[in-house]
């Protein structure tokens, strides 16, 4: 026993440990120990990560999707809205053109009326004449 | 009337349509930025391709070489070429088939337009570099007329190879001949003008521009029509060749107007802007060149006539619907071909379509006279008898039977710039305004085609409207004309050999026109309507001329109206702003010419005192004046209290001879010619002698009595009483030489008198 122990500190004097299984360590079992352990939780925790990753990259790709559908979206509102504001200046034009035609049978309407009027006046003078002349005779 | 367009659903050029024209009835050339000429037929609408012009040739005008008339003689031009210019700054000649015959350097800049003259013997150009040059008609530089600061838009040629251009806000009339007076100019328009064009028939321009508006001048550059601003710049504008309609080109908008400026109809076809517009010879069809590289065919419809109780309205190119008023029936005429021209009048209706004339007469619309035209017809005037066809090559007549009766021609008639203030037509007579001497009426007589007389009648001032009337005897034929001054006067048509008698009738006259069954004269004369109920008075008794007319106020019409027609007792206007408008005369006058001319007097003179009104009483005053009807015209003149007149004529009723009495009438008329002629040809030389001794014409009192050797101391006796009353002394030459050897006893010549009017009663009594 006392071998051993001594055996020990002349071994952890030159830097090398005995574990438990008696095999011959550089660490110190306990570090060794940790450090498995450490090496053990990096690993998982690299695979979380990556899970992580994928599901972000998952996600982006999402998004991007997501984005380019309301770019098109945005676009087809504006087409829409230009589209709805070209037809008010394409009626505004037609109403203009029908304005226009409407003025112009109103000109002709009124020409009409004044060659009425003056029929009118025609017959009145001639039924005038025929009274005077039926009352003269 | 309206205009009838059509469009194909897709443009053929691939760029603007840039220029239109068309080369014959029913052919186009359009031209294009694309640099393509195509060829269209105007009843297919297809477009063949004839052409394609270099890749630097950007067209701006084209115009083909007229083709040209010469003595009547139609000279089918074997080089059938037209004008182009383009943004190159050349001018390219190029023949029908699109090969450029000739490549001309003509301004710098863009040329932007070119016409040739109506002869085709020059071509005038002008460029954005302002200037206006004449070349010949192979392409030679003649000469650069103008050169102004600003591109030249719009270029046109007038009656008179006078030029007229546009100069930014500005249109310029200047004259070819070098060193003549200054050119006119005038401010036209607010914004910068983009079309002129000048009629040749109707003298009149018209202008467009960026103030939106198009205007009507004359060429004096007085306006006569300014339309109100559209919403769109005038782009293009055109007269149709006859001068009667014109057409005017915007954005999308196409527009037909009455010559006097008013619109017939307005057209919104998809075409984007009209750049250039041109009509058909015959004035019925028209093209555009539209932005959009379409080219727009239109062609005119529902025009309408009327006439008493018809009304005709050219329903489709081939079709003619006609309308009985007073018993609502209907016909429609068909057309083997396009209609050109119809005319209404005196129970006929005379249609011209592209190769044929058609005569109906009111009372059987199914079976037309036919017969086959060689040319486009541009004018038809009708007379009771027979009617009259105007086509480019000259005048002629034909009855309503269809027959060729006449084709009155003279040395320089240009067929062409007749219109219906040029030419009139009446059942024997033919009269026609020289278009080279405004002042020149010809004359012609209506069956045979021949001049009247070896001169035309020569008016004092430029004629510018002529009326023949349409009733009465041949020798009594009367032309009524307006002069450049706007007087009216009257004139006798058939003179035998003497001069044409002319007499004035009113100052200001707008217009006038003849009554279609009695010989009325209906006036408007700024702010009245007058009619002459006897325009005739003004050769008998022209102190009663005033007292024959009938008068109303015209304001009812507008400013100044437009006669169109004068039938039975109505008369139609046109006010300015193209509404027809009807007035009424009384219907007394009609029934007193019809009395007159039947010789009724009796009843004339009835009706006149039922009537109780003065101007009915002075025109037969002066219809039994000129008919001689002593009773009749002495009761008139009573009623119109002209008691010196009255007096007169019963001092000429106590006349023994009837050569005297109809002496004494011409006298009365205030023609003492005719007079001296009367009495000379009954042998009353003594009467001629005494006549002349008491107008105090000496000179030819002692002519006469010389030449038929009597009375000479009569004439000498007299003339001494003359003197010796007047306190003078012979200075006379004649008078002195002949008082020599002749003394005067009064004794002997009184017994001389006593003898004459001894032989005057006994002549008459045998």
């Amino acid at each position: 026993m006392v071998v051993i122990e001594m055996a020990d500190d002349t071994l952890v004097a030159v830097g090398l440990h005995l574990d438990d299984l008696k095999r011959l360590r550089v660490l110190e079992p306990d570090v060794a120990q940790e450090t498995s352990e450490l090496k053990e939780e990096c690993k998982e925790f690299i695979d979380k990560i990556g899970e992580f990753q994928s599901i972000v990259g998952g996600f982006i790709s999402m998004v991007d999707g997501l984005s380019k559908e309301v770019e098109k979206e945005k676009m087809k509102a504006i087409g829409a809205r230009n589209l709805l504001k070209s037809i008010t200046k394409q009626r505004e034009a037609q109403q203009q053109q029908l304005l226009a035609l409407i003025t112009e049978k109103r000109t002709q309407l009124e020409r009409l009326r004044l060659q009425y009027d003056a029929l009118l006046k025609v017959e009145a003078e001639q039924t005038d004449f025929v009274e005077q002349y039926l009352l003269q005779r | 009337m309206r205009l009838k367009t059509s469009l194909l659903k897709e443009p053929k050029h691939q760029d603007i349509t840039c220029c239109v024209a068309w080369t014959s009835a029913d052919e186009v050339y359009s031209v294009s930025d694309d640099h393509v000429i195509l060829s269209w037929n105007n009843f297919t609408s297809e477009a063949t391709k004839i052409t394609q012009l270099p890749n630097e040739v950007f067209p701006t005008d084209i115009h083909w070489f007229p083709r040209t008339t010469v003595m009547g003689k139609q000279q089918s031009s074997a080089s059938d070429f037209f004008a182009l210019t383009a943004t190159d700054g050349r001018l390219y000649l190029v023949s029908r088939t699109g090969k450029i015959e000739k490549k001309v350097e003509a301004h710098r800049g863009a040329v932007l337009s070119a016409r040739w003259n109506h002869d085709g013997t020059a071509l005038v150009s002008v460029g954005e570099d302002g200037q206006v040059k004449i070349w010949s008609r192979s392409g030679m530089l003649r000469s650069t007329l103008s050169q102004n600061s600003t591109p030249v838009y719009s270029v046109a040629w007038g009656p008179d190879n006078n030029v007229l251009y546009t100069n930014g806000k500005n249109l310029i009339i200047k004259s070819l001949q070098a060193g003549n007076a200054k050119p006119l100019q005038w401010k036209a328009h607010d914004g910068i003008i983009l079309k002129a064009d000048w009629n040749a028939v109707n003298n009149l321009i018209l202008s467009g521009g960026e103030d939106c508006r198009y205007r009507v001048w004359d060429s004096y550059g007085r306006q006569l029509y300014s339309s109100s601003t559209s919403e769109y710049p005038v782009t293009s504008l055109a007269w149709t060749p006859d001068g009667e309609l014109f057409a005017v080109g915007s954005f999308s908008t196409l527009r037909l107007c009455d010559k006097a400026g008013w619109s017939h109809a307005l057209e919104k076809p998809a075409t984007g802007s009209i750049f250039n517009i041109a009509w058909s010879v015959d004035g019925t069809q028209m093209v555009g060149a539209c932005g959009n590289g379409h080219v727009i065919f239109a062609h005119i419809i529902e025009r309408r006539v009327e006439w008493k109780q018809f009304e005709l309205v050219v329903a489709t190119r081939k079709t003619i619907l006609v309308r009985n008023v007073t018993d609502d029936s209907r016909e429609k005429l068909d057309f083997r071909d396009r209609i050109v021209k119809l005319s209404m009048a005196f129970n006929h209706l005379v249609v011209a379509t592209t190769s044929q004339c058609y005569v109906y007469s009111s009372k059987n619309w199914n079976t037309p006279m036919i017969f086959d035209l060689k040319q486009s017809v541009s004018l038809i005037v009708q007379a009771e008898k027979h009617f009259l066809l105007v086509d480019s090559i000259g005048i002629s007549l034909y009855s309503y039977e269809g027959r060729f009766l006449s084709s009155p021609k003279y040395v320089g008639l240009r067929a062409n710039v007749l219109n219906l203030q040029t030419v009139s037509l009446s059942n024997d007579t033919v009269a026609v305004r020289d278009k080279a001497d405004e002042k020149l009426v010809y004359l012609f007589e209506a069956h045979s085609g021949k001049a009247l007389s070896d001169k035309p009648l020569a008016h004092k001032m430029e004629v510018v409207e002529l009326a023949l009337d349409q009733h009465g005897p041949m020798s009594e034929r009367r032309l009524a004309l307006i002069d450049k001054n706007r007087d009216l006067y009257l004139a006798t048509v058939r003179t035998f050999g003497t001069a044409h008698k002319v007499m004035k009738l009113a100052v200001m006259i707008q217009s006038m026109s003849w009554n279609d069954d009695t010989n009325m004269l209906a006036a408007l004369q700024d702010g009245r309507f007058t009619v002459w109920v006897y325009p005739n008075t003004a050769f008998v008794d022209q102190a009663l001329l005033p007292k024959t007319i009938t008068e109303k106020d015209s304001s009812e019409f507008g400013k100044n109206p437009f006669i169109i027609s004068f039938l039975g007792n109505h008369v139609t206007l046109r006010r300015v702003d193209g509404s027809l408008v009807t007035t009424g005369i009384t219907p007394y006058p009609a029934i007193l010419h019809g009395y007159v001319s039947s010789a009724h007097w009796d009843e004339a003179v009835r009706l006149c005192r039922f009537v109780k009104e003065t101007f009915l009483w002075a025109s037969l005053a002066a219809m039994a004046a000129y008919a001689k009807e002593l009773a009749t015209a002495e009761v008139a003149y009573a009623a119109i209290d002209e008691a010196d007149k009255v007096n007169y004529i019963q001092y000429i009723k106590e006349l023994p001879s009837k050569e005297a009495r109809n002496a004494e009438m011409a006298l009365f008329g205030g023609s003492p010619q005719d007079a001296e002629g009367i009495l000379l040809q009954g042998g009353l030389v003594f009467r001629a002698i005494m006549m002349h001794i008491n107008l105090y014409s000496w000179d030819r009192a002692l002519e006469l009595a010389l030449k038929h050797k009597t009375h000479v101391d009569t004439v000498l006796g007299f003339r001494q009483r003359y003197l010796v009353k007047f306190n003078k002394s012979e200075t006379n030459k004649r008078f002195q030489q002949y008082a020599e050897g002749v003394d005067i006893d009064w004794a002997k010549i009184e017994a001389k008198i006593e003898m004459e009017e001894q032989k005057e009663r006994e002549g008459k009594r045998k």
